[in-house]
Parts: C-alpha cells; sequence; structure tokens
C-alpha cells in the first residue's frame, strides 16, 4: 500500500474510531511513569515519551497471569480456563525495538512449543509502531542489533512525525483494515511531499558485535565475569525491563480445594532461579548469573533459535540497573578482550 | 486460607479472628475460661505460641493481608512472663506494627494486643467478646477490590 | 578532591591495604554515576566525586567478608550509619573495612532536577557543587539552582555530612546553608492526617505498581539474611506472583524487618524503577522509633537497637 499522510489534529479522531471497535492500547503515563496500559480514549494517551519503562512484551506475556481456574467438590474437580483477551486488540505508539523483540518472542513462545495464551494475544493485536524521535536517547543502540527506528518491518502500521503530520505505512492486511476504519482522515503524498516529508536520519553509536558470539564463547572461565559481576545487586529490574527476557515462575495460589494458577515472570538474577530441589545450585554466585545473562542473550538463544542477538538495543536495563552493570560496557570489553579472537 | 474467609457481608457476617495465645498465661487463662463455662463468642481460632515474643510481625501481616478480620496477640502481663522479659519486647513490635498498620489503612482494632494471666478466665472471655464485636462492627476486612482482586472467585 | 582521591586509592592499592577499592565512576551519560569496583591501581583514574553519587556503596562491603584483605569504600557521612550498623549488628569486622569519608555537601535528586529544569537528567553534563547552589550545565549553559530546589530529601536533615568515623578523610565539609520550609517529617505527617480509607487507597495503590523486582531488598544494607523469608520455600510465606496483596505483604513486612536499623539512606525508594514512595514507609517507623524509644539508627556504636532492648516503663496502651 502507498504511503499516506495524517494530519495531528486527525490522529485522535482515528484512534477514538478505533477504540470504539478495538481494545485500544497506548503510553499513558502515571506517577511519572511511562507505560502501556488500555485507554477508553486518545485524550488519555501521552506522545511525550521515548519509551515505556516495562516494554511492552507484557501486553503478550504478563508480570503476572491466571493459566485456569481450579475447584474441588467432593470427588469432582473443576477446571475452569482463562481467556487471554475479551476483544481484539490495537495496541498504539510501540518502538521499533520492542517490535524487534517480539518477533524473538515468537519463537519461544509459538515455535515448537506453542504458549496458547500469548499465541492468541499475539493474533488478535495490531501494532501501530510509532517511529522514533530524534535525536534519540543518548541510551539508545537499536541499530547494532539492526534494528531500523524508522522502519514498519514487524508491526502493520508505522506512524513517522514529520512536523504537522504523520506519515503512514500500511504495511499488513490488518493494518489496512485499521487504516480504513478512518476513511477520510488520510491522504495520500503528493509527488513533491514524497521526496519533502522525510524524517531526520537516526543518528546512534554503532557497537561492533561482529564475533561478539564467538569472542564470548571463549571467554566462559574468564575472570572477567567475577569482576562485571561485583557491582551487581542481584536484583531482577535488569530482567524485567527488559523486552527479550522471557522466564517465568508458575504458582498455585489459594488452597488445595480452591484456587487459581498463575505464571508470573522469573529472573534469572534472583539467588534461587536455578536452585533445585536437592539443595544443588549450578549457578551459585553472581559470576554465574550474571555470565548466564550475557550468555544467553549472545550465544544461547542464538544458537538455540537460529535467531540473531537477543537483544533489541532499547537500553532499559542500562538506564535502570542500580548497579551501573552496562551491557553496552560488556559489549565493549568483550570486543576489546585481546588474544580471544585467535583462540 | 483467604478463600474460606467469611467476606459476604451482610447479615451473616462472622468475622474470623486469629488469637495468639502465650502458653504460660494466656492460654491457661482461655482453659480457665472454658473450664469455668463462661460464654464467648466462637469467632475466634486460637494458635498457642510458648511467649507472646514468638510472634513475628509477619504472623500479623501475612493473616491479615490474605483476609483474616483481626488478629489479637495474648501475653503475661508485663513483668510475669515466664521467660521474664518475653512480653516487653512483645510491647515494643506490637506498638509500631500497629502504628505502622494504621498507616498504611488498616483499622487499628483489626491488630490488637492484650495481657492475659493464667488466672483472668473472665478477662479472657472479656476480651475476645470486646474484640469479636469491634471488628463485626468494622465489617470484613477489604471486601472487595483491592487485595481481593485476583483472587479465587471473584476475578 | 578527585585527584586527591584517585591518589590515595592507588597509593592503599599499592601497598596491599585493601584488596579492592569500591567509589563511583561515571556511566553511560554524564548524569548517570554508577559504583566503580577498582581492582588495579590503573583504573583508579576512573573514580570520580560529585552531588550526583548518590549510591550508599555500604551494602558491598558484605561481599568482601571473605576476602583475605580488606575493601576500600567512599563513604558519605549519611553512609557511614549503614557501617555503624553493620558492624553493630556483628555482619562485618570494622577493621576489614577501610573508610575514606568524603565531605558531601548535598547530593541531588534527579527527579527534581529535571522537574526544575524542564529537560532530561540525559542533557545535563555536568552538575558542580557552589556552595549554596548547584552550578548545572545544559547544553554548553551553566545556570544556578539553588540547593533547596533540587537536594535529596534526606540532604535537608543531613546530620553528618562528614563521615563520623573513618580511616581517611577527603576533607571537611564547607558550611552553607539551606532553605527549606519543610520538616523532617512532612510527608509522612501529611499521611498520617489523611482519613483511614484514603491512606488505604494510596498504598494499596502504590503497592498495586510493584513488579517485585526485589530491588528495594538488594540494595538495603540491612537486607543481609542468608535466606531471606521471601525466598523460602517452607513455609512459603510469599509467592512470587506480584499480586497486590502479595505486595503488600512483602513491603510491610519487609519494613517492619528494618524497623530500628533503617538509616533513611533512601536507597529503596531511589532503586525503585516504578517509584513507589517507600521512603514514607521507613520514615514513619523511624518516627515512632524516635518518639517512643528515642533511638536513631547508625548513630553510635554502643547503643543498643531499640527492639532487642526494652524499659520497664515503656507505654504500654495494651492492657
Amino acid at each position: 500500500m502507498d504511503r499516506k499522510k495524517i494530519s495531528k489534529a486527525d490522529l485522535g479522531r482515528w484512534l477514538d474510531t478505533i477504540a470504539g471497535k478495538y481494545e485500544l492500547i497506548g503510553p499513558t503515563e502515571d506517577e511519572g511513569i511511562i507505560q502501556f496500559g488500555p485507554v477508553q480514549s486518545s485524550a488519555e494517551l501521552t506522545l511525550e515519551y521515548a519509551n515505556s519503562l516495562i516494554p511492552p512484551k507484557s501486553l503478550f506475556f504478563p508480570p503476572v497471569e491466571s493459566l485456569f481456574a481450579f475447584r474441588k467438590r467432593g470427588e469432582e474437580i473443576q477446571l475452569e480456563e482463562t481467556k487471554p483477551l475479551q476483544q481484539d486488540r490495537v495496541i498504539f505508539g510501540i518502538r521499533n525495538c520492542d517490535v524487534g523483540s517480539l518477533s524473538l518472542l515468537d519463537r519461544v513462545f509459538c515455535d515448537d512449543l506453542e504458549d496458547s495464551y500469548y499465541r492468541e494475544r499475539r493474533e488478535r493485536t495490531t501494532l501501530i509502531a510509532l517511529a522514533c524521535p530524534t535525536p534519540p536517547r543518548s541510551s539508545c543502540f537499536c541499530t547494532t542489533f539492526g534494528i531500523d527506528p524508522l522502519s514498519p518491518a514487524g508491526s502493520d502500521i508505522l506512524l513517522t512525525d514529520v512536523g504537522d503530520v504523520y506519515l503512514v505505512d500500511a504495511v499488513t492486511d490488518k493494518g489496512e483494515e485499521l487504516v480504513a476504519l478512518g476513511e477520510g482522515l488520510f491522504a495520500p503524498l503528493t509527488e513533491g511531499e514524497e521526496k519533502e516529508l522525510q524524517p531526520p536520519p537516526v543518528d546512534m553509536p554503532q557497537l561492533d558485535v561482529r564475533e561478539l558470539r564467538e569472542r564470548l564463547e571463549a571467554l566462559w572461565e574468564d575472570e572477567y565475569w567475577e569482576k562485571l559481576s561485583l557491582p551487581c545487586l542481584g536484583c531482577g529490574i535488569c530482567t524485567y525491563v527488559c523486552p527479550t527476557c522471557h522466564c517465568f515462575d508458575i504458582s498455585d495460589v489459594g488452597s488445595t480445594s480452591d484456587g487459581v494458577r498463575y505464571r508470573c515472570w522469573d529472573s534469572c538474577m534472583y539467588s534461587d532461579f536455578a536452585l533445585m530441589v536437592s539443595g544443588e545450585n549450578p549457578r551459585p554466585t553472581k559470576r554465574e548469573r550474571t555470565r548466564n545473562r550475557y550468555f544467553h542473550k549472545f550465544s544461547t538463544f542464538p544458537s538455540r533459535y537460529g535467531t540473531g542477538y537477543a537483544c533489541v538495543g532499547c537500553a532499559r536495563c542500562l538506564v535502570h540497573c542500580p548497579g551501573g552493570v552496562e551491557i553496552t560496557e560488556v559489549i565493549k570489553d568483550i570486543s576489546a578482550k585481546e588474544g580471544v579472537s585467535d583462540r | 486460607m483467604a478463600s474460606e474467609s467469611s467476606d459476604e457481608g451482610g447479615n451473616g457476617y462472622e468475622p474470623k479472628i486469629l488469637v495468639f495465645a502465650c502458653n504460660w498465661c494466656s492460654y491457661a487463662g482461655a482453659d480457665l475460661a472454658g473450664v469455668s463455662r463462661l460464654q464467648m463468642p466462637a469467632n475466634c481460632r486460637i494458635i498457642r505460641v510458648m511467649c507472646s515474643g514468638r510472634v513475628r510481625p509477619e504472623f500479623v501481616v501475612t493473616a491479615l493481608s490474605k483476609g483474616l478480620d483481626g488478629v489479637l496477640v495474648l501475653g503475661c502481663h508485663p513483668g510475669e512472663c515466664h521467660y521474664s522479659e518475653g512480653n516487653y519486647f512483645t510491647r515494643r513490635r506490637g506498638l509500631l506494627l500497629k502504628n505502622l498498620l494504621q498507616f498504611v489503612g488498616i483499622e487499628p482494632e483489626r491488630f490488637q494486643v492484650r495481657w492475659v494471666s493464667a488466672s483472668e478466665g473472665a478477662k479472657f472471655a472479656d476480651t475476645v467478646e470486646q474484640v469479636t464485636e469491634q471488628i463485626r462492627a468494622l465489617g470484613p476486612n477489604r471486601p472487595q477490590g483491592g487485595m481481593h482482586s485476583t483472587e479465587p472467585g471473584d476475578r | 578532591m578527585e585527584d586527591k582521591l584517585q591518589e590515595l586509592v592507588v597509593e592503599l592499592l599499592g601497598d596491599g591495604a585493601m584488596e579492592y577499592f569500591i567509589g563511583y565512576r561515571q556511566g553511560f551519560e554524564p548524569s548517570h554515576v554508577v559504583p566503580c569496583f577498582v581492582t588495579d591501581k590503573s583504573e583508579a583514574d576512573r573514580l570520580i566525586w560529585g552531588p550526583l553519587c548518590l549510591q550508599n556503596l555500604s551494602k558491598y562491603v558484605l561481599q568482601a567478608r571473605d576476602l583475605d584483605g580488606k575493601v576500600g569504600l567512599l563513604v558519605k557521612g549519611c553512609d557511614a550509619r549503614a557501617i555503624v550498623e553493620l558492624v553493630k549488628q556483628h555482619q562485618i569486622e570494622r577493621d576489614k573495612i577501610v573508610v575514606v569519608g568524603v565531605p558531601c555537601e548535598g547530593q541531588v535528586d534527579p527527579r527534581k532536577m529535571e522537574q526544575v529544569l524542564g529537560v532530561s537528567m540525559e542533557q545535563v553534563t555536568d552538575v558542580e557543587d557552589a556552595g549554596d547552589e548547584f552550578l548545572v550545565k545544559v547544553g554548553g549553559e551553566v545556570s544556578k539552582l539553588g540547593k533547596e530546589q533540587v537536594l535529596r530529601d534526606k540532604c535537608f536533615y543531613c546530620k553528618h555530612p562528614t563521615s563520623f568515623d573513618y580511616d581517611y578523610t577527603l576533607g571537611e565539609v564547607q558550611p552553607f546553608t539551606i532553605d527549606s520550609e519543610s520538616e523532617e517529617y512532612d510527608a509522612v505527617e501529611k499521611l498520617e492526617e489523611l482519613p483511614l480509607e484514603e491512606r488505604r487507597a494510596y498504598w494499596l495503590k502504590q503497592f498495586e505498581r510493584c513488579i517485585r523486582c526485589n530491588a528495594c531488598r538488594e540494595v538495603c544494607y540491612g537486607c543481609y539474611c542468608k535466606e531471606c523469608i521471601f525466598d523460602r520455600t517452607d513455609p512459603r510465606w510469599l509467592d512470587r506472583t506480584p499480586l497486590p496483596r502479595e505486595n503488600e505483604i512483602y513491603h510491610l513486612i519487609r519494613a517492619v524487618h528494618l524497623a530500628g536499623r533503617c538509616i533513611d539512606c533512601g536507597e529503596c525508594e531511589r532503586v525503585c524503577p516504578v517509584n513507589i514512595p517507600l521512603g514514607r514507609l521507613y520514615k514513619k517507623l523511624q518516627k515512632d522509633i524516635a518518639e517512643l524509644f528515642d533511638y536513631e539508627a547508625g548513630m553510635e556504636y554502643d547503643t543498643v537497637p531499640p527492639l532487642v532492648d526494652f524499659e520497664l516503663d515503656d507505654q504500654d496502651p495494651f492492657l
């Protein structure tokens, strides 16, 4: 479909039409925190944001979700499955790093072991991505991992702010359906506009990750991990704000006769994450746990799923880590390690 | 635990109250109340502890947050602790905890500490009656929303 | 002062007086200061000092307990209270730590500064202490901000701007004034005055947001239990599910466990990614402890913590 435009004034009208038919989810601000949440009208949305604190993976793989409820009456056991969604949804304002993370999570939850909860949410959601503001935050480094903050890849529609109007690229059928809802609000671009209305190019530091995996794998026993883990506090912030982390725990809440089975996020940075019933813990100290996190991102995940690196450069962990463990520094350190590539 | 809690409200409401009673004084006081055939409401579930000082704050916080309507801690009178000074610690902790619970909006009646000696069967019965009535008047501990919004049964 | 610090660290590392030194370095952007572990003399030049060195580094001495040698630590006056408590609570021997005291003339609260400046901290390239005010550089331009506008809450009531128990010191604090109209317990008292239901609603809203990342616990100097009650599986006190109810249990229990030990360093609130005002919860306990038991944590080595102590004539409302 050809590129269209929509005026800034009409964007709200279009989103309100969408909200009449779908559940509309977008960036909102509460207590100084940007988060993606359901809204009744476009007026509740904020457009003044770089990105949300908690990545929108939470809309597909929630921090806590009920899988089913169980009830035991005498000998009879009743199970009541939870419906992941009541209504089809539209997510407005997702950034491209997070769009990129969804394609990684799809491999985890939709490949050979299908997770019906995740899949249903994914299939019944249309993504309207919003190209990142320029200049990007100083922490951002998505282009390092091949993500173009101005590309419609992975989403259904991409909106690009070029001043008075948004450029609209609907790249899937789902996307076109939404554009069709806003009849009269969209206009084609004139030839002059095609050339003129261009977002400024994104300038971002590019890290060298070409041999990252090979170099990393040679460093398994390196003393580097000990040093790196010193400032780590062992909290779970990095994993909870990470758009590609996907570990979870399952627990039954209630009594043995009446309760709910919940799934909630878990973090490999917690000391008891790998603890076994026997008392054995294969990752007993912060050294092993920190190492595990980077190996998973840059080696284990890519080899398990045949993808690129499991990092999208959103920089959330970089910004929020209270100990100041910086993933960009890790990448640089590994690239700078002498004598690693010619092992 | 929570799903059994009596939070239907209205006329049939009977509060559920957890009582921690020290082995040497208050539990014996409860015994005396029973042996003396004193009448009292049956809303309390007693857990015997060796000393009121054994009651860790998490016992109270967890009980209240999981939906019990009230917690009552009973110990020997100050100066009469079987272990000499256990209840002095209870007193300090109780004060702080009570203030903290109030600070986060939990009614002060829902957590109470009283001193009941082994000879005070009548005081035990009175205390149980008083506390039950106070909590009954308050109604169920957070009947809807908030804490219970994700409880089994009312999702 | 940075030069002096770096020289000292080089000297101490060279002497073998300590195995490593914990201070601050600049993170990915100028306004982002993070802990810095200096294990080698060559890294000492990364060390910095300034009004954005917010972290209380004391928690890190716990992981140095098993070292053969000592660990060096840059300590602000407020952080020294953690050291006092750790020693008092028998978590570490005082002579395992080389305390380098630093005179602190107030730390910046980045959230306040963003509000006052109207720009994100990302654009702040330098903050310099200048007595009664901070010199803040944004995009090449320097502006002056009165300290009362942007100081961290705890700095208004600071009792020890310089570490009071140090092995080395980088200097003494130059006197400065802050015009503040707020009193130490204002925020707590404001909440106390609300009707009960409103307080309930306020805290439920705060606790609901919690994602249970455990950062408040992990950053807290006082959370040194070998096995935290929340991690225990038998008995299971708490599920990992971040349900509002479970979150409330988490925060209330943590608060009472820290009662009498919390030194008001404010780290829990500072690291909270969802901005839960945990400081108010801990400040409430601190206020009660001061009023009821006349005790303040971390001020002296030889006083007994209030909850392992009692007076025969303590207040007794229980009768």
